[in-house]
């Protein structure tokens, strides 16, 4: 064996490397090249580095909205009258879908026999939407699409169900006049609501309370900003922002009252074969609304899943008018119901006293025309509180004569005609006070003489019967008729009792707010509150529902039957009834109002006594509510 | 072994080392693109036993069985498109003992060598044989198109025209191929299959389809800016790591590594490339016969062309091919031909011309007459 120590390697060097001409070339193009990428590298990594760094921050870095809960509404026992209850939705990141063309029309294809959503609309969709969003697909999903699609969903890139909270309304109809619905915002309301930070997919309050407290029901959205693979699956989350809950709402609503309202007024307009109507209760003394209804209502919940054409278009063009909340947008002229506020007119003004006696003929003529009683005979001579009990129209012809249409109108506005309430709901009417310098304004012709413009003492004395152009909505009669009831404190009417947070921390307890006093003695306010107790206590007439229906008649009522469509003596009529109890210190005033009724006293006065059948027998539970606490 | 001492002494070690820092840093951006990063390790380890036994292997000796080889590489082509396997619409792969192999990788360094060692017979090229080597270069390339590989097709059209070039080509011969390519421009529509012509297009406009065709060049370009100066840092890449960049271990695997090292790590593995090439070239000039200088040649073409190509595509200079990035990319038929291939440089280089200079010898056996003529 050879020892390798010993052993000296064979010299032997190398020789200079022959560079040929063409290897020299070889090698000069491969430097030039990576030279060429290096310069190119520095350009895409250096000058473009920033943006194109931001653009792969987009790529994966997403923030996504965390909704907020929707806040509860409750009556005031905290009785839930809607809940939140989970919808899924399919959504889709585009970005995330596959790309190539032919697997991109497969997934759609197959989203669109799931959804049952067409697949030009489902493309239109996802071309449309923002690549790195998610975006909604097609309306919400049934239990059974739900888990069929949720089976899928892992094949299918890009694709994902969202769970939403969806509101379901528990009293669609009976209470959908009163809570209204959510709905998505309108096109020409979409700047003004993505200024306020509207998401442009988030349903909003559209009519009703979910309106009206909208502030105060939606609740502040979270965000998380998340890191996405190219899946669009969630790898890790960057920061969280958690959602604020909507406040809880607690309605001055008595959830048994309203009930036991519709059913008397629906019943009513049923045994009369009446199609519409309305009814509000109100605490005279604080201006809650204990019950208000509408009707006919529609179910608020076709709305709240996306309501179908067809079925918007049934509502829409109803000649019932279903969408219209006739409690607050009603305008209707109050007929016999305002000569409370004429006589009031009459006797603080001096110009009757309780005791002065004026005589009820059959008709009476002002200015050239014939003014007609309800009673084709002569009822003799009266006070005011008897004018008030038999309604006698050509008394209040003679009171609102001499009071005249500028002093009878301030009046009406002190007690709060011709307002639109500041209650919590939008689309509240005013209703109208007519007085001479109204209709030369309202005329629109261009001589001011002419009769069309005039103001006539026609007017006046119909004005003083509640005709002539006066409105006003069955929400403005019951705060009308509170007013009499409280000792001439108008009210402003509401419907909110407490809020509170989600976690049921007192934010707010409504207060008594007194829009007005109306300028009247206790001594005059006392006589015309007397004429309203005794209408319902004349014998064989208003005080026999009372009687039929086991209700005491204490308190104050007033019946009206105004006509409407212009004037003449055979117009029809719309049904009225007021009313107030118990008399001496009362705590419920109420408002009927029947459309197209015909006598009041027949009509809407039986509906009014249903209504106080149920308060009186549940009146310490009604009067009760969730408490300070 | 005595002998093999000394043989071993003249590796050319700067190129076995950045072939070694090549592989690493492949492995490494592997493994962040969440890729089979133990399987690419095996290949590198099998790439170089590849690497050594090629080495060891006297490249003279494959002269004579060339023409075989020719016939080999032709048969395995055929191979693939009898029996071969199909995936993403292409028939790309043989199943060999239950491994994937793609004959398409390993005809690279075939080509080399047939085409080496037809032209290293003679020093001068007559037209005869230019078209000679033509002919022969003409039916694997046309088995490779039509699998279709495209990207394997322009790394041959390289090798060829590379080694025409080193091998003597006459001006006017290689002229005639470069008339013949701008004749040929405006016919590549209509012979190019449908993804290959959308490719181009996509090239010439890349935000024309940003969710579609042209997803793949602005991902990897957004990878690649997204990088800047000093990079992501490795497995910080938000392109790679979260998937943004498709085909991010084999095709795109420079913007993922360029995402990951930033503009300071695209220079040092360019200048490795570099150095490698730079080095494969050197082993073509110490060449002592024109086939070992024409199979260093053939190789530097074969590595080069992959390297431009590959990178030139994740930068957005140059139209999409599927052809990996040597060493960096995934794939076991493309590392161990390319290690395979950097052995056998090894081997023109361990035979390079030495002077022997005669000296007294101190072993008392004199001289080992293997040694002697190992190294002649």
């Amino acid at each position: 064996m050879i020892d390798p120590g010993r052993w000296i390697a064979l010299a032997a060097s190398a020789p200079k490397p022959r560079w040929s001409v063409r290897l020299i070339a070889a090698a000069s193009l491969a430097i030039f090249a990576l030279a060429s990428l290096s310069v190119k590298l520095a350009q895409l990594q250096v000058t473009e580095g920033p943006s194109l760094a931001a653009l792969a921050r987009a790529n994966s870095v997403h923030r996504v909205v965390l909704e907020a809960d929707r806040g509860i509404i409750y009556d005031r026992h905290g009785t839930a009258l809607v809940l939140n209850s989970p919808a899924w939705n399919v959504e889709v990141v585009p970005e995330a879908m596959p790309v190539t063309t032919p697997a991109r029309q497969a997934e759609i294809a197959e989203l669109s026999r799931l959804t049952g959503v067409t697949q030009d609309e489902l493309s239109a969709a996802i071309a449309s939407a923002d690549p790195y969003g998610a975006v909604r697909v097609g309306p919400s999903l049934t239990e059974d699409q739900e888990l069929a699609i949720a089976e899928r969903v892992p094949s299918l890139p890009g694709v994902s169900i969202a769970r939403h909270g969806v509101r379901t309304y528990l009293y669609p109809t009976i209470l959908g006049h009163v809570i209204g619905y959510v709905g998505p915002i309108a096109p020409s309301q979409a700047r003004q609501m993505e200024a306020r930070g509207y998401q442009p997919d988030e349903l909003i309050g559209k009519v009703g309370v979910e309106a009206g407290l909208e502030s105060r029901l939606r609740g502040i959205d979270g965000w998380a900003d998340v890191v996405v693979d190219a899946r669009g699956e969630v790898v890790r989350t960057l920061a969280v922002h958690e959602p604020v809950a909507g406040e809880s709402v607690y309605l001055t609503i008595d959830l048994q009252l309203e009930l036991a309202t519709a059913s008397a007024l629906a019943a009513g307009l049923q045994r009369d074969h009446k199609k519409a109507g309305a009814s509000v209760v109100v605490d005279p003394r604080t201006g809650e609304v204990l019950a208000m209804v509408s009707i006919p209502g529609y179910d608020t919940n076709l709305f709240t899943h996306g309501i179908s054409q067809a079925d918007y278009t049934k509502l829409t063009t109803d000649p019932l008018l279903p969408l219209l909340n006739r409690a607050i947008a009603g305008q209707y002229a109050p007929g016999s119901t305002f000569k409370m506020v004429t006589a009031t007119a009459g006797l603080q003004e001096g110009k009757i006293t309780p005791d002065t006696l004026l005589g009820c003929p059959s008709y009476l003529t002002f200015g050239g025309w014939v003014y007609h009683n309800w009673a084709s005979y002569n009822l003799g001579y009266m006070n005011v509180a008897k004018a008030l009990a038999l309604s006698c129209d050509t008394f209040f012809y003679q009171v609102a004569a001499r009071v005249g249409d500028v002093t009878l109108a301030r009046y009406a506005r002190a007690f709060g005609f011709g307002q639109a309430e500041d209650i919590e709901m939008p689309g509240v009417q005013p209703g109208l006070v007519p007085d001479s310098i109204w209709k030369q304004l309202a005329c629109h012709v261009p001589d001011l003489n002419s009769d069309s413009c005039r103001w006539t003492i026609g007017d006046t004395v119909t004005f003083g019967i509640g005709q002539s152009a006066l409105l006003t909505t069955p929400l403005n009669q019951a705060v009308y008729v509170a007013a009499l009831a409280n000792g001439g404190a108008v009210l402003q009417p509401t419907l909110v009792h407490q809020v509170r947070d989600a976690s049921g921390r007192l934010l707010l307890k409504q207060k008594t707010v007194v829009v007005d006093h109306v300028p009247v003695s206790a001594s005059n306010l006392a006589a015309v509150r007397e004429g309203m107790r005794e209408e319902i206590n004349r014998p064989y007439n208003m005080n026999y529902w009372f009687r039929s229906a086991g209700v005491p008649a204490d308190g104050g009522g007033k019946t009206g039957t105004a006509q409407w469509g212009g004037s003449g003596l055979d117009l029809p009529t719309h049904a009225w009834f007021v009313f107030f109890a118990p008399f001496a210190s009362p705590d419920v005033a109420m408002s009927i109002f029947v459309e197209r009724g015909g006598l009041s006293e027949v009509e809407a006065a039986p509906i009014g006594v249903q209504i106080m059948k149920f308060f009186n027998d549940n009146r310490v539970a009604i009067q009760s509510s969730i408490g300070a606490n | 072994m005595i002998a093999a001492r000394s043989v071993w002494r003249r590796l050319d070690l700067f190129q076995t080392a950045a072939a070694a820092l090549l592989a690493v840093l492949g492995i490494m951006t592997i493994y962040s693109a969440g890729a089979d990063w133990a399987k690419q390790s095996l290949w590198i380890l099998l790439g170089a036993g590849a690497y050594v036994l090629a080495a060891a292997l006297d490249y003279r000796r494959l002269m004579p069985p060339a023409a075989a080889l020719y016939g080999g590489m032709v048969l395995l082509l055929l191979g693939v498109h009898l029996v071969g396997r199909s995936a993403l619409g292409a028939r790309r792969w043989l199943s060999v003992a239950g491994f994937p192999l793609e004959p398409s990788e390993l005809s690279k360094l075939l080509l080399v060598v047939t085409l080496a060692a037809f032209l290293g017979r003679q020093p001068s090229l007559s037209w005869r044989r230019f078209a000679a080597v033509l002919a022969l270069a003409a039916p694997p390339a046309a088995l490779i198109l039509t699998q279709p590989d495209l990207g394997t097709t322009i790394v041959f059209a390289a090798i060829l025209v590379g080694l025409l070039f080193l091998g003597g080509a006459r001006p006017a011969q290689l002229a005639s191929i470069g008339l013949a390519a701008v004749v040929t421009i405006p016919v590549l529509p209509l012979v190019l299959h449908g993804y290959q012509r959308r490719r181009l297009e996509i090239f010439l406009n890349p935000s024309s389809d940003p969710l579609g065709a042209g997803y793949n060049l602005l991902q990897a370009r957004i990878a690649v800016g997204a990088g800047g100066f000093f990079g992501q840092g490795w497995l910080h890449g938000l392109q790679g790591q979260l998937g943004f960049v498709p085909e991010r271990a084999t095709d795109f695997v420079f913007a993922i590594y360029a995402e990951q090292f930033g503009l300071l790590g695209s220079l040092f593995l360019l200048a490795i490339f570099g150095t490698l090439l730079v080095r494969v070239l050197k082993a073509a000039a110490v060449a002592p016969d024109r086939f070992g200088e024409l199979i260093a040649g053939g190789v530097f073409v074969m590595v080069f062309s992959q390297v431009v190509e590959n990178v030139g595509m994740n930068i957005g200079m140059l139209p999409i091919a599927g052809i990996p990035l040597p060493l960096i990319s995934y794939g076991g038929s493309a590392t161990i031909t390319t290690l395979a291939a950097l052995g056998l440089v090894q081997s023109v280089v361990l035979r390079r011309r030495t002077i022997v200079h005669e000296r007294q010898a101190i072993h008392p056996e004199g001289f080992d007459p293997a040694t002697v003529r190992l190294m002649v």
